[in-house]
């Protein structure tokens, strides 16, 4: 996750302190992804060295100060939106791991392991369907589209157990 | 409480001899009122064959199969269409209307079909429609209607009066993932108010809405996802 993009993203839309930078990106993210307010105050002071925010009135007014974004920032966070999200390398996934570890070692309990992952995120889906049916679309958006994108990461974990359980059974029927 | 729907110790074998193939169990399972139950797994593993056994349209090899609490094997021909009139709804893909009936006459046709009286049935119908919240479009013909929309007409018709019982065969398959996602959360509504439901479902997105996932493999309940519970909804979430 991009820090530094996150806080240019709020700057843009108004000047403000660190606090409420937290706070803002905390509710527009619907709270996935809590911030440090040591962290904040790390990247604004980065932000401000590379020329893509600035202090608004009196600097030096420590945690009150007001920061608002510059021309140079807002470029930066158009090259940011512009650009597509890197997937490469491939993120460390523990399951692909311990699967493609357990046939590598050819032990007898891959289908087992398949099948406890399975009720295990078919459970975690289940947790936030039910969310997202109590969910109101219109008022809580961001909440509901996070639940979206979990789900769906979920169900592409299953859809692979699938495949895995596939392949395996047809390399054992040659 | 008892089960509408109930499968103890049931196989269905077709052909015979050394040409016998076992297409489903033996599996024992059942599906309380309120209850949505998915059924996954590969083609092939019998999800088709307990749907068709489900619905009392074809009969176990061996084993027993309850509707209501009626074993079917009991009844004849003539009380099993009558059951499956007035107790089973069903879902497919596609195809689900008849072309040249409204909405309201599609769902008003079970009903019709067992004898009740025209407004009696239209009535009914109209209640259907409103749950699934398409009452503005009781009067509209298939052909005008969009794929989610048809599917909650399927839906209401499965429902319509005194129907308890839902199997569904990948009803969201061909709808795009709002219109899928409004077709569960309606089909989800309609078992927390009290109906039951069978789903079968190769979209894990869409098993999340059930109350269980059963996963079938070679005809059989796989042993670690033999009955993940994926809702658990205890009965004060629930409404009941």
């Amino acid at each position: 996750m991009s820090v530094r993009n996150s806080l240019l993203a709020i700057l843009a839309a108004q000047p403000t302190h660190g606090y409420g930078l937290k706070a803002d990106f905390e509710r527009n993210t619907s709270g996935a992804w809590p911030l440090n307010i040591g962290q904040v105050y790390t990247t604004l002071a980065r932000l401000e060295r590379d020329g893509l925010v600035e202090p608004q009135g009196a600097s030096d007014d420590g945690p009150r100060q007001t920061w608002r974004i510059t021309d140079a920032g807002r470029g930066e966070l158009s090259r940011w939106f512009g650009e597509p999200v890197e997937s490469d390398p491939p993120p460390r996934d523990e399951l692909a791991i311990k699967v493609l570890l357990a046939i590598a070692a050819d032990r007898d309990d891959v289908s087992a392991i398949l099948d406890a992952q399975r009720a295990a995120t078919l459970e975690r889906m289940g947790e936030l369907t039910r969310q997202k049916q109590r969910a109101d679309p219109e008022r809580e958006l961001p909440w509901v589209l996070l639940l979206d994108a979990l789900i769906l990461k979920a169900k592409a974990e299953l859809d692979w157990i699938e495949l895995c359980e596939a392949r395996l059974r047809e390399r054992s029927q040659r | 409480m008892s089960a509408i729907l109930e499968f103890d110790a049931v196989t269905r074998v077709h052909g015979s001899g050394p040409a016998a193939v076992r297409a489903l169990g033996p599996v024992s399972f059942a599906v309380e009122p309120g209850e949505l139950v998915a059924i996954m797994g590969p083609s092939g593993a019998g999800k088709s064959t307990l749907l068709a056994l489900a619905g009392a349209l074809d009969q176990p090899t061996q084993g027993r199969v309850s509707i209501g609490g009626v074993d079917l094997a009991t009844r004849s021909r003539d009380e099993l269409a009558s059951l499956r009139r007035r107790t089973v709804g069903y879902v497919f893909q596609a195809l689900n209307l008849l072309p040249g009936l409204t909405a309201l006459e599609n769902v008003a046709l079970p009903l019709e079909l067992d004898g009740a009286a025209l407004a009696a049935a239209r009535a009914q119908a109209s209640e259907a429609l409103a749950r699934v919240r398409l009452g503005e479009l009781a009067q509209r013909f298939p052909d005008e209607l969009s794929g989610g929309e048809q599917q909650r007409v399927a839906i209401a018709r499965a429902f319509v009066g005194q129907r308890a019982l839902l199997l569904a065969d990948e009803p969201t398959g061909a709808l795009d993932s709002l219109s899928g996602e409004l077709v569960m959360r309606l089909l989800r509504e309609q078992c927390d108010a009290g109906r039951s439901a069978v789903l079968v479902t190769h979209d894990a997105a869409h098993a999340a809405w059930a109350d269980r996932v059963l996963h079938l493999r070679d005809g059989r309940f796989s042993d670690a996802a033999r009955a993940t519970l994926v809702g658990a909804r205890n009965p004060a979430e629930r409404g009941a």
